[in-house]
């Protein structure tokens, strides 16, 4: 894990040395260990280092290739480095082990093609001094993050949006409308959209191309349009299994790489199970492993992973808490995150992260898999629910009635769902936080943006045609939910322990081959991950494999109506931070009234909104202008 | 009751729609077309031409509109199969097998050869009990695709597969006798084109991924033009927006014939990798008029569009593909050419899907013996 940072003018301005240091330096927890800058006339890059291979000064960066022609910064791990160097330069004449060498060469050799030889996690900037031109690309998963700004001729690029606001002008913190909106809707920002103005996340398995003619955005993977093939279904389960098996050890080994200690998030269920018993079988004899587990039997995963670890026989490291004392996290929560961010799961990978950093710099983690696999209980659900969107009009009308009349949550819910026009829309209101709560944002801002089923639609537009309800939801969670709300969180959780974590799920290898895998072997008879669990079977007995689905929760509900209660009021009723954004006051009041009222199970929507303060409260905002100016890549 | 030789049959058609744009109904113009020049009198019913425009087109054919009125089509269509006086039935959607059918065994003597035309994705899945004791009782059953006769044999593994005979579409007689005329707005040098229907329910369609690989073409001096109309413009004016190419992205509905022949003739490419093709007669247009053919391997499309042959084809949704297949058409003159050349001579005389073969392939359905066929 580091940081990179980047500018390229097109009029040859660049700022102060001291103002691009001090951005940099924002990136610091990202990487500890070293910094360096470099500049020509017209770009200037940095880097912040968290050294996990080639420990050595020759694994510095910025890196300039042997001929002067190339720089690169980049912020990652090209696993398959090693087995690229004797394709690139048979004769092995390098400077040292790094993959960043590698990578330039990579470039230098292949072009943009270079990308379709690497296997990795990655964000990096090469700027070709020759051309003029500066090539970024993300990885194909978006397991590093990137965002880049395109405004008064200069292009920048950093891991942080924070960084990049501290370059341009004032470094005051400008509200995007649509962002906002996104956010208030789905708790998260997908790409390319960001909370701020002017500032885009790069999407995973894109680059960009950076000259003085514009930028151009050009995706170089897409695992979208990858149809199940039905040849898999006529195949023997075993084989599959075996299959699967391979691939995971075979991602897992390649994430092994490193020159200091390493180990694993183990949390007792499937994924890090899976993860773990593959880095045994790697040969990794004692692999060390790390578990929070809480004095509330509900939220305790410590025996599971315990007993796991056990039947592994594994260096266990298990530390119990108190599930308010993670409230202790908040602080950092809101000053890590560059961005609003809602998911209260952070809170314990921090605190895992926090433990692992004690004893190791790389921890593996079972991130991905549930996209990949089916994982989510609303996989099922949403084949259930699927053949209402073909009812009529009326029937849908007359049974929306009858459902909201009803007293639960549930049947409430069951109503709104009833609007949504196709899957894209069911999954859209199954995953959204605001479900069917009135706007919160102002009406001006509500008028002049779109809503975030849109983005969602047209994710799903290049979808294999045929696609069942429950795969549509899996590859649109695989492709928005995953990069820029689960992986984002680990990135940015493990980040403010400096601490990499490498998610071998995300192995593109097994991302096209669960595309290819029916949905029979991902969800059967409401059993979810069917095909996973039979790999973990291989090497834990049932109980540890078909247990309950855990996952990293926290008790928001009954936080937010205890502990926090003041907290929130305060918040909520401080009309100086309420007058920084253009939220409808009303609205936001009577939400945080209902859910502590227990009326209705607000607490998604009504956790968003108290981030949503708690970061304008810290990094300040301006009042963000209604109409966002169309984008344009290309000038 | 048999068409004897010489003696014009009367043929009963029950459509969905003939006097707009459409697939289907570019189909319906043809088979009527065709039929009328074989000398058969058509009565045709159509459930969704309005009574005004439900005009005949040739002296031997008579077309009743409906409006979409769903009672009244029921009522008529009862009345003329009661009655009898038809040599054949040709039912020209799915939709309507239950229903002819069912008025047909009030009939128990009836010998009237019943036929229905299999076109796309409503056939293709849906096909349950009722329905296939429906087409059990029809002497044959036209697939507009192999697709489409595939996959009623899999839904109806029951049916004798000799009674569904492949029924491609063809090119109509009347373009060839169209002038091209400039839109009104001078042609850039570079363009590529898209023709479809522009509906929420038709994303499938993929404009939405064509938008997107465009926008990652290396040359901006491209635009990109989309003939159409639909309730989804809005979201594709959104995705073009988004991808930065609004200013080259235009949307244009309202377009001549002889317009559309001017934009078939001088794009770089028609692009349409449609996902649910149903045949695709978008396609035979365009190679007639010989733009390079980008299409998606899939379903109907699969019959006109040979990769490398007769077009390029792609994965449907795979924008990275579809970028490269448009870079490939611009930049090699060569493969253009090829294109061009293969493609078109499935629509001039002598290939598959010329009106000509279209008109002999209703004879034969229609048993018409060779003094009637003009």
């Amino acid at each position: 894990m580091c940081g990179i940072l980047g500018l390229f003018n097109r009029t040859g301005v660049l700022p102060q040395s001291e103002t691009f240091v001090a951005a940099l330096d924002r990136l610091k927890l990202r990487g500890p260990d070293d910094s360096g800058t470099w500049q020509d006339e017209c770009a200037m890059l940095g880097h912040r280092r968290l050294a996990i291979v080639d420990l050595s000064p020759s694994g510095h960066q910025p890196m300039e290739s042997s001929d002067r022609r190339y720089v690169i910064v980049f912020n990652g791990e090209i696993y398959n480095h090693r087995e690229l160097r004797p394709r690139l330069n048979p004769r092995g004449e390098w400077r040292g082990t790094s993959d960043t060498e590698t990578l330039m060469e990579a470039y230098r050799t292949w072009g943009v093609d270079c990308l379709k030889h690497l296997n990795g996690m990655f964000a990096f900037a090469i700027w070709d001094r020759a051309e003029r031109t500066l090539f970024i690309a993300r990885d194909r998963m978006g397991v590093k993050p990137l965002y880049y700004s395109d405004r008064n001729g200069t292009f920048g690029f950093s891991s942080r949006p924070g960084a990049l606001n501290m370059l341009a002008g004032d470094g005051a913190l400008e509200v995007n409308p649509e962002g906002l909106r996104v956010y208030l809707e789905l708790g998260y920002i997908p790409a390319p959209l960001s909370f701020h103005r002017d500032i885009r996340k790069l999407p995973a398995g894109h680059y960009l191309l950076v000259n003085a003619r514009g930028v151009r955005r050009i995706r170089y993977w897409d695992y979208r349009s990858i149809k199940p093939d039905p040849s898999m279904a006529t195949r023997p389960e075993g084989e599959l299994v075996e299959e699967l098996d391979s691939l995971i050890r075979s991602a897992v080994k390649m994430r092994l790489m490193s020159d200091v200690p390493l180990g694993a998030f183990l949390s007792g269920g499937v994924d890090s199970g899976v993860v773990v018993a593959a880095m045994k079988q790697a040969g990794v004899a004692h692999p060390k492993t790390f578990t929070i587990g809480f004095t509330e039997a509900a939220y305790n995963e410590g025996p599971a992973a315990a007993k796991a670890a056990q039947y592994l026989g594994i260096d266990h490291i298990h530390e119990t808490l108190g599930v308010n004392s993670l409230l202790d996290l908040l602080p950092a929560y809101i000053q890590e995150f560059d961005e609003p961010f809602a998911d209260s799961s952070a809170f314990p990978t921090m605190a895992v992260a926090r433990l692992a950093r004690r004893h190791v710099t790389v921890a593996l983690s079972g991130d991905g898999a549930d996209e990949l696999f089916g994982g989510y209980h609303y996989y099922p659900l949403i084949d259930r629910l699927a053949p209402m969107l073909a009812w009529r009009a009326r029937t849908k009308r007359s049974a929306g009635r009858v459902f909201s009349s009803l007293p639960w949550h549930r049947t409430k819910l069951l109503a709104g769902a009833l609007h949504c026009q196709d899957t894209v829309g069911l999954f859209h209101f199954l995953r959204s936080v605001s479900k069917d709560y009135p706007p919160l944002v102002q009406v001006d801002i509500f008028r002049s943006t779109v809503n975030s089923e849109s983005w969602f639609s047209q994710f799903a537009s290049a979808f294999a045609v045929d696609l069942s309800a429950a795969e549509t939801a899996m590859r649109l969670d695989a492709g928005l939910t995953l990069p820029d709300l689960y992986l984002q969180k680990v990135d940015v959780a493990t980040m403010a322990f400096s601490l990499e974590a490498r998610c071998p799920m995300t192995d593109y290898r097994l991302v096209e081959w669960a595309m290819r895998l029916p949905m029979q072997f991902k969800v059967r008879d409401g059993e979810t991950k069917y095909l996973l669990k039979k790999v973990l079977s291989k090497y834990l007995p049932a109980e540890c494999v078909y247990r309950p689905k855990m996952g990293f929760a926290v008790p928001l509900a009954q936080w937010l109506r205890g502990p926090l209660r003041s907290w929130a009021e305060e918040l909520i009723h401080d009309d100086t931070l309420m007058s920084r954004l253009p939220l409808d006051k009303e609205r936001v009041r009577e939400l945080l009234r209902q859910h502590s009222a227990a009326d209705r199970e607000l607490h998604p929507l009504l956790w968003s909104v108290l981030m949503l303060l708690c970061f304008v409260q810290t990094h300040g905002a301006r009042r963000a202008l209604p109409v966002m100016p169309a984008y344009r890549e290309v000038a | 009751m048999m068409a004897s030789q010489g003696v014009a049959p009367r043929v009963l058609f029950l459509l969905t729609e003939v006097f707009a744009n459409g697939g289907i109904q570019r189909f319906n113009q043809t088979i009527l077309d065709a039929s009328s020049r074989l000398g058969i009198h058509c009565q045709v019913l159509s459930l969704n031409d309005s009574a005004a425009s439900a005009r005949p087109t040739q002296g031997n054919i008579s077309v009743v509109g409906f409006s979409g009125n769903r009672r009244r089509f029921a009522l008529a269509v009862a009345g003329a199969l009661l009655r009898g006086r038809h040599d054949r039935v040709l039912i020209g959607h799915i939709n309507f097998l239950l229903l002819a059918v069912s008025i047909l065994t009030l009939r128990p003597f009836n010998r009237t050869p019943t036929m229905l035309i299999g076109h796309g994705i409503e056939v293709w899945s849906g096909i349950g009990l009722a329905r296939r004791y429906a087409l059990s009782r029809i002497a044959r059953i036209l697939c507009v695709s192999h697709y489409t006769r595939q996959r009623i044999l899999e839904q109806a593994p029951a049916l004798v597969a000799d009674r569904l005979t492949i029924f491609p579409n063809a090119l109509a007689d009347t373009w060839g006798r169209v002038a091209p005329v400039q839109p009104a707005h001078p042609l850039p040098a570079h363009f590529v084109l898209s023709v479809t229907r522009l509906d929420r329910g038709d994303r499938y369609k993929g404009i939405a991924t064509v938008i997107e690989a465009f926008s990652m073409l290396a040359d901006d001096s491209m635009q990109y033009f989309i003939v159409g109309h639909g309730n989804d413009l809005s979201f594709l004016q959104l995705v073009a927006e988004r991808c930065g190419v609004k200013d080259r992205v235009h949307f244009m509905r309202g377009v001549s014939d002889s317009e559309l022949i001017a934009l078939y003739q001088k794009c770089q490419a028609f692009v349409l990798p449609s996902g649910k093709e149903g045949f695709g007669i978008v396609f035979l247009e365009a190679m007639f008029f010989c733009a390079p053919v980008i299409a998606a391997r899939e379903k109907g499309a699969l019959d006109v569009v040979r990769d490398g042959e007769t077009g390029l084809s792609v994965r449907f949704g795979d924008t990275i593909a579809i970028k490269e297949a448009i870079e490939r058409i611009a930049s090699d003159v060569q493969l253009r050419e090829h294109l061009r050349a293969s493609a078109r001579s499935l629509v001039i005389e002598g290939g598959p899907f010329t009106f000509t073969g279209f008109t002999r392939r209703c004879a034969e359905v229609f048993e018409i013996g060779e003094t009637i066929a003009a």
